[in-house]
């Protein structure tokens, strides 16, 4: 069966496909087990996103108390994106709730390195085992340091058991 | 692992030609008619000349001409690197005036860009021999070359390519037809998935440490999964029973009274250790979506793709967004065509599409060629 929602698991949403690749190029890396991860269909746009986390997820993160959320959004260079979206979760969930993202666009960040997403993202995940950052500390990804350390406290030891 | 495939002539295909240098895991979508499951067909007569087909009749018939062109040869090509070595068979067939099955036009099998043979007709032209020379003979023109061709040793270039053009595993599982009996062994898995018992005993035969793959894989999409035997049922038949247990109690069932998703499972348990015991082995998995639940289509898709990175290839064809959302715009193959009487077109989608949701544009039609 898939991630059994009694146990713990996270659920991700990203913005769109671009970000989806991204989660793809994570969920490959050969460490991660990632049969307790379940991506949901792309929302079409960061508000999208949290519109239908707000709506359809929170009340199901009260109802199972394993289960971990991620919103994966463009940040669109603004540094206040991830606060607006944090300030809407109500207290009882925001501490299995997360917002990670490239800063500006992934397409951006892939002409940086000129890379494909999902190599983008397979090195992403490895870092997060090996728990060295060296792609996490690229300019456009560094802004996710704290949360990504938020994140890591919460799903390490079943993500990379 | 295949690097290119081209199909001229044949069914819907004209020039079609499918890049896949360095590429492990991928997508092909298009439309229903675009042409999919003739890149199936076209690796099949591959599959069939390495496993020893050469009668023609049994690969192609007239019928197999794009919209009847019997003017124009139907040509393949294959290349593919395969124990460190590039090596690339061309092969094209003809149907003269007054002929009624197709005959072989032109054969070649080249590695490193040296041919090992060449073949015009019914003149076939071997260019190493164990004296290191030429050596011509004649074949009848209605027979391919490669699979009559002796090879000297395991290493000649013509065994090593047969063995891999045999291995290639093309599947399009019907699983009512996948009954679980056996009366032998075999490491060739039939396309419809009819002879999946007799595989699994050769594959456990052959590499009995594939079972703890296949366990491990099986117990995380069945949960109560505890084990599955052959059991004798009759002559040299067997069947396979699977148990199922928990909370100290447990249930035994034949293979054949599985749901459709659950032999679907086994399949794909087998295939993932076949491809980590054996090694760098080829898989297209026809409409790899059918009968997989939503909570696992997801799942699915990235344990092949986790597989397949290591070592091998795999090409999946679907209709499904679950198994579509698995692959990157860089790893999908979209296949179109604008009508019956015009050939396939096959693009890279990464080339062909910018936007930002994929499967929204699918469902409009949004997408261009």
């Amino acid at each position: 069966m898939s991630a059994n929602k009694y146990e713990p698991h996270l659920v991700v949403l990203p913005e769109d496909d671009a970000n989806a690749a991204l989660i793809n190029g994570f969920l490959l890396f050969a460490g991660l087990n990632s049969r307790q991860i379940q991506v949901l269909p792309v929302a079409g746009g960061w508000q999208n996103a949290l519109r239908v986390f707000l709506d359809e997820h929170i009340p199901k993160l009260r109802q199972y108390n394993q289960r971990r959320f991620v919103l994966v959004i463009d940040f669109d260079n603004d540094s206040n994106r991830r606060d607006i979206v944090l300030k809407q979760i109500p207290d009882e969930v925001r501490d299995r709730a997360f917002v990670l993202g490239v800063f500006s666009e992934p397409e951006q960040l892939r002409s940086a390195l000129n890379r494909r997403f999902e190599d983008i993202g397979r090195t992403l995940s490895q870092e997060c085992f090996e728990n060295h950052h060296k792609l996490w500390a690229h300019q456009l990804l560094m802004h996710n340091q704290t949360e990504l350390t938020r994140l890591n406290q919460s799903v390490r030891d079943f993500l990379f058991p | 692992m295949i690097q290119r495939l081209y199909a001229h002539n044949y069914r819907c295909f004209e020039n079609f030609e499918l890049n896949l240098k360095d590429i492990s895991s991928c997508l092909l979508i298009g439309k229903n008619g675009s042409g999919k499951s003739t890149v199936r067909d076209v690796l099949e007569i591959f599959q069939k000349i390495g496993r020893g087909t050469n009668r023609i009749r049994e690969l192609l018939t007239p019928n197999d001409f794009a919209w009847g062109k019997r003017n124009s040869p139907i040509r393949f090509e294959l290349e593919a690197a395969v124990e460190q070595q590039i090596f690339k068979y061309e092969i094209a067939f003809e149907l003269p005036d007054g002929f009624h099955e197709l005959r072989v036009f032109e054969e070649k099998l080249s590695v490193r860009d040296t041919v090992v043979y060449s073949r015009k007709v019914a003149q076939v032209t071997l260019s190493r021999t164990h004296a290191n020379s030429e050596a011509n003979f004649l074949v009848d023109w209605h027979l391919v070359a490669l699979p009559i061709i002796s090879a000297s040793s395991e290493k000649d270039p013509v065994q090593v390519f047969k063995t891999w053009l045999s291995s290639l595993t093309i599947l399009s599982p019907i699983p009512h037809l996948t009954h679980g009996h056996s009366s032998g062994e075999t490491l060739y898995l039939a396309k419809d998935g009819s002879n999946f018992a007799e595989w699994l005993e050769g594959l456990l035969g052959t590499y009995p440490a594939a079972y703890t793959r296949l366990d491990k894989t099986l117990k995380q999409v069945l949960p109560d999964f505890v084990d599955f035997q052959g059991v004798p049922s009759g002559g040299n038949s067997r069947k396979l029973v699977v148990q199922f247990a928990r909370d100290k109690q447990s249930f035994r069932v034949d293979f054949e009274h599985l749901s459709s998703g659950e032999k679907c499972f086994f399949i794909w348990s087998a295939i993932l250790a076949a491809n980590a015991h054996i090694g760098g082995l080829f898989c297209f998995w026809d409409e790899v979506d059918n009968h997989l639940s939503l909570s696992e289509i997801g799942h699915f898709t990235i344990a092949l793709r986790q597989s397949y990175q290591q070592q091998g290839q795999i090409i999946l064809t679907t209709h499904s967004e679950g198994i579509l959302r698995r692959f990157s715009h860089e790893n999908i193959f979209y296949l179109s065509r604008k009508s019956h009487l015009e050939p396939t077109i096959v693009r890279p989608l990464s080339e062909v599409y910018k936007g930002r949701n994929i499967v929204q544009d699918l469902i409009l039609d949004d997408i261009e060629l």
